[in-house]
């Protein structure tokens, strides 16, 4: 009994103390600042198009596979709330509603196609989801203007240390995923991505070193396991913020990941101290005359309630498990792809794939050879040929297409029912030779999609 | 003792020299690659004198067709015939290039689509009304429409006798020979920009080129042979699918075909019989001398499978004998796509979509 009153009270003083709201204030402009910008460049790259509207198959997630693109050019309508509703977090009007409309749109979208999944959607998945539950709206926002009995000067701990949380995840995993034998002491597949840099002016010969590679690598490494730690001290923070500007920069250059660079480098600044935060808002609200025309004496009613302790344990527990869920399957991780998403594993692996379908008539033993493009998008086939679970669900695609179908000549004409769907498929990981990944011997119509391990993927040679 | 020092310093040096050697000259080695100077041969020793030689061909097929129509005989025919024949083995090298000034016309389906709608050629003539640069008339026009309107078992009569079918095939050629122009002219002003496009963004040229090629091999793999043979119709031949099906010439065009791809691949200008730098230095300057060897295996591989034939490649798919043949054409076919596909490209470090990209 003691002891668990005891943690509940370490938990109670360390969750709900009271803390001043200014870091989860400026925190909602500058997410909502780039949420704003993702949205918005996501449109304008004509990817709502290319991504949702263009593809005739759609690679839905385990247990997702309801949510569909919606009809044509309406697609567009998500994007748009998307960005409207950013737009209202980063000012803070109808914050709740508009950042849990963010959220739902981006999950909804996200969710459509796997062969869109990038580490740097899912985090935002997340923190848009954790911003929603925060009264990040409470100080410095036109809700506050509205409706003044909202404000506050201070907010609970956790409130805070819940997005910190969500960051240190990121980097830990992240640096965890690169203690691997090829990212180590091979520097792959960083060798193969720097040397393509060989042209650069100046710098090219460097980076087409080994030497370059493998210093990128461990530093890189070193970088992800320990940047939050040095973050977190205020003795180390003013380096460490460098060496995180330094690092997403390098990375923005030399490789196509998008905002997330910006992400990282502008979510960061969660840690840094209460009064830095404080500095800025003041400067802000000088800047847009803001009067604090509230009495100080506003108290923050926030009670510790057992149902957000309890919420806090289980996010928390849940975002810790996802990552190592890879431990529960045999084989290599890299090879099976088997636990792989959802864990922070960036920039970690280059997978080059050759996947050719048969379907077969089951009676005649007849065999068309299938042209993946015919179905997929380019990035779509590019995804799909190196991941088991995507390989699979494309063949039973393929055998709701082709059944039915009659084929022809000017002698005689077949039509398929209950096709079997084969597929042999070659992979290169990190620079090696291909080597064969699926045999074609497996019926893949006949085996299941689910969480099991998969043995029919031919198990992976060094 | 000064003595000593100075033959101890000689030592040292000398074994400097000597430790220094292997990396001074592995690093030569390296810096002897450059995609930008692999970008400039490809364009000056393979894309420019191939897209030269196509256009003076094209300029004779032209000219024997303004001979003919002045006397309609059939030597002159055979004229054109053979203007359309090197035409077309040359068109086999730029195919290859199906970006920059080819892309922005739609050169390459404009040219070399295959098979073309007889119907629809045959109803274009006779309306007299039409519009060849549309892209539904795609398979109606370029040197594929040519294999029907100069071979075809009436041919000879239908432009001695048919004004309609005469100005059809004129226009046809016409149209080729204008867009080559275009495409010469303006390779002239995109060379530079070519190779300088050394980038490893998806848009580079390099990039471009990588995926084109690819695409190409694929595209001859498929077209050429898979599908004639049935390999998307359950096996069930379709003898109406092959290339240059009047002429008769599929093999040699898929010969040539092949070797413009190896010529490419190793840098080597067919024409000018140049050798360059191509993306076998490039894996070899990654010490990937294995893979180097297996795909110019590869590749000699399916020419001797392509030359074994002495026969139209129709005459092969109609004749049961040849199966096993064509089978194993197409398998070496099938097998050299992993090779250029996955393995030369997960070398290069080259990216196929233009996408956000994580790396997993």
């Amino acid at each position: 009994m003691t002891v668990i009153d005891g943690l509940n009270k370490r938990f109670k003083a360390d969750f709900f103390k009271q803390t001043a709201i200014a870091p989860l204030i400026m925190f909602r402009i500058v997410f909502g600042a780039m949420l704003l910008f993702s949205s918005l460049r996501q449109i304008m790259k004509g990817w709502v198009e290319t991504q949702y509207i263009e593809p005739q198959f759609f690679f839905g997630f385990l247990g997702f596979e309801w949510v569909k693109p919606l009809p044509g050019n309406l697609m567009y309508i998500p994007f748009i709330i998307m960005a409207i509703s950013a737009l209202f977090i980063m000012l803070g009007l109808f914050y709740r509603l508009s950042a849990f409309l963010f959220f739902i749109c981006f999950t909804y979208i996200e969710l459509i196609d796997k062969s869109n999944y990038l580490n740097h959607y899912y985090f935002i998945s997340l923190m848009s989801f954790l911003m929603m539950l925060l009264p990040a709206h409470r100080d410095f926002s036109i809700d506050a203007k509205l409706f003044p009995s909202i404000r506050r000067k201070e907010t609970a701990t956790w409130h805070i240390g819940i997005l910190k949380f969500q960051l240190a995840a990121v980097y830990i995993f992240a640096g965890l995923s690169k203690l691997s034998a090829d990212w180590l002491f091979e520097a792959q597949p960083l060798k193969t991505w720097l040397q393509a840099h060989h042209t650069l002016p100046y710098v090219g010969s460097i980076l087409q070193e080994e030497i370059t590679a493998y210093f990128f690598s461990w530093m890189g490494c070193i970088y992800d396991l320990l940047i939050v730690f040095f973050l977190m001290y205020k003795r180390t923070r003013p380096i460490a913020y460098i060496g995180v500007i330094v690092f997403h920069v390098l990375t923005w250059l030399l490789f196509p990941i998008g905002v997330f660079p910006w992400v990282m480098i502008f979510s960061t600044t969660i840690f840094f101290g209460v009064n830095f935060h404080q500095h800025i808002l003041n400067g802000l609200k000088r800047v847009f005359k803001w009067t604090e025309n509230i009495p100080e004496t506003i108290k923050n009613s926030s009670v510790p309630s057992s149902i957000i302790k309890f919420g806090i344990i289980i996010y928390i527990t849940i975002q810790i498990l996802i990552p190592i869920r890879f431990l529960a399957y045999p084989g290599d991780l890299f090879w099976n792809e088997e636990g792989y998403r959802f864990s922070w594993r960036v920039m970690l692996m280059h997978k080059e794939g050759l996947a050719t379908f048969y379907v077969t008539d089951k009676e005649s033993g007849r065999t068309i050879e299938v042209n993946n493009t015919d179905y997929l998008t380019v990035r779509q086939e590019d995804q799909m040929m190196t991941q088991p679970d995507m390989i699979l669900q494309f063949a039973k695609m393929l055998k709701k297409e082709f059944e039915g179908r009659t084929f022809s000549n000017a002698e005689q004409s077949i039509t398929l029912h209950d096709p079997a769907v084969h597929a042999e498929v070659f992979v290169s990981l990190n620079g090696r030779t291909s080597q064969l990944f699926i045999d074609r011997k497996h019926d893949l119509t006949a085996l299941p999609y689910n969480l099991k391990h998969r043995d029919w993927i031919e198990p992976f040679k060094k | 003792m000064f003595k000593r020092a100075i033959g101890f310093v000689l030592i040292m040096s000398f074994g400097l020299l000597f430790s220094c050697k292997d990396k001074v000259g592995s690093e030569d080695e390296r810096a002897d690659f450059n995609k930008g100077a692999m970008l400039e041969n490809v364009s000056t020793n393979i894309i420019i004198p191939s897209l030269v030689q196509f256009e003076t061909q094209v300029s004779a097929l032209k000219s024997s067709f303004d001979l003919f129509k002045s006397d309609p005989t059939n030597a002159n025919l055979e004229e054109i015939k053979m203007n359309w024949e090197s035409s077309y083995l040359t068109w086999q090298t730029l195919k290859i290039f199906d970006f920059g000034p080819i892309r922005n016309i739609g050169f390459k389906s404009a040219t070399g689509t295959y098979p073309v709608d007889v119907s629809k050629i045959e109803s274009n003539i006779s309306s007299g009304s039409f519009n060849l640069a549309a892209a539904t008339n795609f398979d109606a026009v370029g040197l594929n429409a040519l294999d029907y309107l100069l071979y075809n078992s009436n041919a000879l009569l239908e432009l001695q006798s048919d004004v309609s079918y005469l100005d059809y095939t004129d226009e046809v050629i016409r149209k080729i020979y204008n867009e080559t122009q275009t495409v010469v002219n303006a390779w002239s002003s995109y060379e530079t920009i070519f190779n300088a496009s050394i980038g490893t963004s998806s848009t580079s040229a390099f990039s471009e080129f990588v995926n084109e090629y690819n695409r190409d091999y694929e595209l001859a793999k498929t077209a050429k042979i898979g599908i004639p043979i049935g390999k998307a119709n359950l096996g069930l031949s379709n003898p109406e699918y092959v290339e240059a099906r009047y002429s008769g010439i599929s093999f040699e065009l898929l010969i040539e075909s092949i070797k413009a791809l190896k010529a490419t691949y190793n840098g080597n200008g067919l024409i000018n019989g140049s050798n360059g730098l191509g993306f076998s230095d490039y894996l070899l300057n990654l010490e990937r001398t294995d893979l180097d060897n297996t795909i110019n295996d590869k590749f000699d591989n399916v020419l001797n499978d392509a030359e074994g034939f002495s026969m139209t490649l129709e005459e092969a798919i109609n004749n049961p004998a040849m199966e096993s043949q064509l089978d194993e054409l197409y398998l070496n076919l099938q097998q050299q796509v992993v090779n250029i596909k996955t393995d030369m490209t997960a070398a290069f470090g080259v990216l196929i979509t233009y996408q956000d990209n994580d790396g997993d």
